[in-house]
């Protein structure tokens, strides 16, 4: 209540003093969720930035200082949002965070953020230098909540050896990549091959395919792989595609039964498994751009002549080869100090400088926010960043900014982890799938 | 009792359900300090990198040991304090004093005791809130005193029954003033159970994880139990040898308070019955 | 001091922070329970803000087509009252120039007009302060939030919908959370409503068989074996009851994972490597049980040991100079003794066991498939801990509030079993 009762009056301090000469403390929080040491200029190029508007301040005569604060020792998404949403529930919300763009929806509802259109010219440099798909997937309800704070895509990974081993040869794999994005090499593809590696004792059983061992944006892809499709474009309903997600589920019942997916494979350590894909036990398998480095850390300094990357295979006549694009947000939170949040909005601006962005984008393998970096030396210098954006960037989508999709998403990971363990039939799962959703989303689901 | 020749026979069994655990105290203390060496169980070399998070930080992301130490001492110490002072006084009025409506405390005491509390975190984390007191060491603080309180009063409730009333009486005949009695004649003869209390309460609040999990995610108001499940969970690194030895470390207190008060304590969890 | 007013100055504080942290949180929880609320929602109130997303799906409600139309295309408008507000809070030459390019022009997002005041000869330079200026000229709603519910209505006028509207507009823009009876008939409704309760049930049976029986083995084989075994033993199986549970969880996932204690010696005999803890769900309920049962094992086993102890032993040396041998002289002696005790374990257990969910989330959390997924356990998820962030506080205390009634129901029962008034001797200084 003090603190409150403060805060209040320096407001009122401020502005009544608005003399030149003051001297302006300004504490600026950052969390950072899903991120490690990699991952640091997320929180960095905010002290970067902290330290460029001080300069300028100080230029036109005013003095700013700027402390920033940042956190990144999450031990997950859940009990990061956790601890954003319970902290800006009780106003000790940091003033930054770096979080899925999935959160604008239900967070600018609540009143949690701050439109940071309402304090940066967004036609201005740098902002108007972001491509303009990015700002979209920042923004919800005709209001641009954030800014977008990395790109990726989550692409498919074949093992070169062991393609080589069931008899393709080089060009061939070479060639994988289109065909996968013209449809003709498909999942019933991966099935087979990853049978017959099996067969002829190239992997072990349950290193066919392996997939991600937790929840992710990477399942919405598979599911639009078998033609499903996450929203309705007409209506921006939710959709849930019955027919898509049976033959999605069956997808990894197959491969449970075929021998080449471990039933009890959610949950696998996930250091075990960037191991296990970074040094060939596995033949296909799926990831993100950032996966890229992590591969080099746990061994794999070959990666061009060891692994090939397309997008998610179509699963059917029906699907498309697709990948989905899940860039993090900075986001700006509700203050009761309006200074903090314009302050706050103006870092994540500079932040957004294509250099700036670039040391995050290189340094974590994550794309490019900005067209104007791939002119920037560090970022056109690296292989994988250009490769993987001509690759896949250009078939990617994003998950649709709904308040209910994180219900919707909820529900398909666990219809699909009741399948895939066995604890139900596809076809059980996804009746259950439909009764949790229509329960839960209501109005704003369409059943296909 | 008696000698019994097949006395082999038990022991065998009880060795054979006993491994488990052994095996894992034994391996929780050599992979601490044993350079790892997977897919083996012989432990390599002595190295004692795994304890490097005592002098550097593993993450630079993460709070210095420390500090999170210091918080953990903070919160479970405070915690048992304020434990024991309430339920003294409470357990106290409950077993001796004649008032209204005692028989619906000690119901009410009862039920308590044995309540869902953590099924309440949701509100709890509101009250927090509106006290100003979510994400501080003082606000977990008083929620985990509070939940412990039932167990609390009703320990020191059974200690204080056992003082024969005879010293009380004979101290209000003498026309000193309840409380001086209490002071002076009584609370001497629940030391023992002060102390049990006093180190439970302290067991209890050192292990604590869902409340300052939930209640208290700031990085400036980690413990320990929250720091290790942090380490454990980032999928940046899967070294075991790492998350065993700052186990070790978190377990120290627990060991030592374990080998100095071993009687008392299997004493006071046999009596005091918590789950 | 009368013992009356002592009486209650010692246990006021005590009263206090049970009633602040434990008595208002019950009631809190069925308040909750009541209400829609979630990370959407917020916990504190709401505002009133209709945003270009809800635009689509007014047509759903019962709103004329005129209404839907305003709303529409209300959009920014140039009007003289705006004029004369701008010239005052920003500049005379501003406001002029505005008046004679755009007097009379509609723009239809606040962006548009931005753009213009930024481009003007005299332009409005900080991003903000042409935010609040493009403001003065707002017709429409759309994409602001207001406070109040006056606040919101006001502006409805403002915007020149029509009246009978307003309530159901004014229904549809509040973004708090509301009153429902939802949460129950969703728990009614859903599939793994009824999982969850198995789930539970078999978990508290599971769990509370193995540390009857396995804290009275331990009682009962540590009571023969001489002093110093027994008390290793004892030890051995102690410290799963103080270690932090993080910590015992640890040593659980090392020696169950892939790579881990059971994995390596499986892998001796050729059995492939694979997580022990979570490769079925039959495989994560042992180890749930274990895991649990360990910890409550060892309570009974303290428990248990003391009840033995106060067998006289005059009783055991005479039964084995009847000749009883060791089965009958624990089947015929020591087991009649324990109903107590074992009474009083599995009412407390059942409790603690129902509500408890701590090692089960650090160990599988609800895995695999959702398969060890308890009642507390979801309450949690649901309320507090999921990947999307897709906070329910409302059906989360739903969940709680089931759990609070059973909680209530067995202590009163346990209350009248166990015989209340023996607790209630009267105090005998007073009398």
């Amino acid at each position: 209540m003090t603190n409150l009762f403060r805060q209040t009056a320096l407001v009122g301090v401020l502005a009544g003093l608005a003399a030149p000469a003051f001297a302006e403390d300004i504490n600026i929080t950052v969390w950072a969720g899903g991120s490690n040491d990699s991952d640091s200029y997320r929180i960095e190029a905010i002290e970067i930035a902290a330290d460029i508007l001080e300069r300028e301040a100080a230029i036109l005569g005013e003095e700013l200082n700027i402390t920033v604060e940042g956190r990144r020792d999450f031990s997950g998404w859940d009990e990061f949002k956790q601890g954003v949403t319970l902290g800006a529930e009780a106003g000790t919300a940091p003033s930054i965070v770096v979080t899925s763009h999935l959160d604008i929806a239900p967070w600018s509802t609540a009143g949690y953020i701050v439109p940071v259109e309402d304090y940066v010219d967004l036609d201005a440099w740098p902002l108007s230098n972001v491509y303009p798909n990015l700002m979209e997937i920042a923004s919800y309800g005709g209001t641009q909540w954030g800014i977008p704070q990395d790109a990726e895509s989550r692409p498919f990974f074949f093992w070169r050896e062991t393609l080589e081993g069931i008899g393709y040869t080089e060009d061939q794999i070479d060639a994988l990549p289109e065909m996968v994005a013209s449809g003709e090499y498909t999942l019933a593809n991966v099935l087979e091959d990853a049978k017959k590696a099996l067969d002829m004792g190239l992997i072990e059983e349950g290193y066919g395919f392996y997939p991600r061992p937790s929840n992710g944006p990477d399942y919405a892809q598979f599911y639009q792989s078998f033609g499903g499709e996450l929203v309705d474009p007409d209506t921006g309903k939710l959709v849930l595609d019955k027919a898509a997600m049976t033959e999605f589920y069956q997808f990894f019942v197959d491969a449970v039964a075929a021998g080449i997916t471990r039933q009890n494979h959610i949950g696998t350590d996930w250091n075990q498994w960037y191991n296990e894909v970074a040094n060939g036990r596995a033949a296909f398998w799926h990831g993100g751009t950032w996966h890229f480095g992590r591969y080099a850390r746990e061994g794999n300094d070959d990666f061009w002549n060891t692994i090939q990357f397309s997008l998610i295979p179509a699963g059917d006549d029906d699907g498309r080869a697709n990948t989905i694009t899940h860039p993090l947000v900075y986001l700006v939170m509700n203050q009761e100090d309006d200074r903090v949040e314009e302050i706050a909005a103006q870092l994540v601006a500079i932040a957004t400088e294509p250099r700036l962005n670039s040391l995050h984008a290189i340094q974590s393998n994550h794309l490019a926010v900005a067209k104007a970096q791939s002119d920037i030396d560090l970022y056109r210098g690296d292989r994988w960043a250009s490769e993987a954006t001509e690759v896949l960037l250009g078939a990617a989508n994003s998950q649709p900014n709904h308040l209910n999709y994180g219900a919707f998403s909820e529900a398909m990971f666990r219809g699909l982890e009741a399948a895939w363990s066995g604890v139900q039939t596809p076809e059980d799962a996804v009746a259950e799938v439909e009764a949790q959703m229509r329960a839960t989303i209501g109005d704003d689901l369409i059943v296909r | 009792m008696t000698a019994h020749p097949r006395i082999w026979h038990l022991v065998l069994i009880l060795s054979i359900f006993s491994t488990p655990l052994v095996i894992m105290y034994v391996y929780q203390v050599i992979d601490s300090i044993a350079s790892p060496d997977p897919g083996s169980l012989i432990p390599g070399e002595i190295d004692l990198s795994n304890w490097r998070f005592l002098w550097e930080r593993i993450d630079m992301g993460r709070p210095s040991i420390w500090m999170v130490t210091f918080n953990t001492f903070i919160f479970a110490s405070t915690t048992a304090f304020l434990v024991t002072l309430l339920s003294t006084t409470a357990g106290y009025a409950l077993s001796r004093l004649d008032m209204p409506g005692r028989p619906y405390f000690l119901g009410g005491l009862i039920i308590l005791h044995a309540f869902p509390t953590i099924t309440l975190i949701i509100a709890i984390f509101i009250i927090l809130q509106f006290l100003g007191l979510f994400d501080t060491l003082l606000g977990i603080i008083l929620v985990k005193a509070a939940l412990e309180l039932p167990f609390g009063v009703w320990i020191m409730k059974g200690f204080y029954d056992t003082v024969p009333w005879e010293i009380e009486m004979a101290g209000v005949q003498d026309g000193a003033s309840r409380f001086r009695v209490w002071w002076e004649l009584v609370l001497p003869q629940v030391k023992p159970g002060l102390a049990a209390l006093l180190i439970i309460s302290f067991l209890s609040g050192w292990s604590e994880f869902v409340l300052p999990l939930v209640l208290a995610p700031g990085s400036s108001t980690q413990v320990l139990s929250t720091y290790m499940n942090a380490v454990i969970q980032d999928d940046a690194s899967a070294d075991f040898g790492l998350f065993k030895a700052i186990g070790m470390f978190y377990s120290i207190p627990v060991i030592v308070i374990y080998l100095v008060f071993q009687k008392q304590l299997m004493n006071i969890y046999g009596g005091g019955t918590k789950g | 001091m009368t013992s009356r007013m002592l009486g209650i100055g010692f246990l006021s504080p005590a009263i206090i922070s049970v009633c602040i942290f434990f008595l208002l949180p019950v009631l809190l929880t069925v308040v909750f329970a009541f209400t829609n609320m979630s990370t959407s929602t917020g916990i504190m109130g709401g505002d009133y803000r209709i945003n270009t997303e809800q635009l689509r799906s007014l047509p759903d409600l019962d709103v004329s087509e005129a209404t839907v139309e305003r709303l529409e295309t209300a959009g920014f408008q140039i009007t003289e009252a705006g004029l004369t507000a701008l010239a005052d809070q920003f500049s005379k030459d501003t406001a002029e120039e505005l008046r004679e390019d755009y007097l009379g022009e509609t723009f239809e997002s606040r962006r548009d007009l931005e753009r213009v005041l930024k481009d003007l000869d005299e332009p409005i330079r900080r991003t903000r302060d042409r935010k609040e200026a493009a403001d003065l000229f707002a017709v429409t709603l759309i994409g602001e939030r207001f406070g109040t519910e006056e606040e919101f209505r006001a502006a409805l006028g403002t915007t020149g919908i029509d009246a009978v509207d307003h309530d159901v507009l004014t229904e549809f823009a509040y973004t708090g959370w509301t009153w429902t009876t939802d949460n129950f008939s969703l728990l009614m409704e859903l599939p793994s409503t009824l999982r969850y309760a198995a789930n539970t049930a078999f978990y508290v049976v599971a769990t509370l068989t193995f540390n009857i029986l396995f804290g009275l083995f331990l009682a009962i084989s540590t009571f023969y074996l001489p002093g110093r075994l027994a008390n290793t033993f004892r030890a051995i199986w102690f410290l799963p009851r103080i270690l932090p549970p993080v910590l015992y969880v640890l040593m659980w996932n090392w020696f169950t994972w892939d790579n881990g204690f059971i994995a390596t010696v499986m892998g001796w005999f050729g059995v492939p490597a694979k997580n022990w803890m979570m490769h079925t769900s039959t495989h994560a309920w042992t180890a749930i049980v274990l895991i649990n049962g360990f910890v409550g094992a060892s309570l009974g086993m303290i428990l248990f040991s003391s009840a033995i102890k106060a067998i006289p032993t005059s009783m055991l040396y005479a039964s084995e100079v009847d000749g009883a041998n060791r089965w009958q002289q624990v089947r015929y002696i020591i087991l009649p003794q324990m109903r107590w005790p074992i009474l009083f374990m599995t009412s407390y257990q059942t409790l603690s066991l129902l509500t408890s969910f701590e090692y089960i989330l650090l160990a599988t959390d609800g895995g695999p498939g959702r398969s060890t997924e308890v009642w507390a356990l979801a309450a949690f998820h649901t309320a507090l801990n999921n990947y999307g962030g897709n906070l329910q506080y409302g059906f989360g205390a739903a969940y709680a509030l089931v759990l609070v009634f059973i909680g209530i129901a067995l202590s009163v029962a346990y209350l009248r079993f166990f015989n209340f008034k023996e607790l209630l001797s009267k105090p005998r200084i007073e009398q």
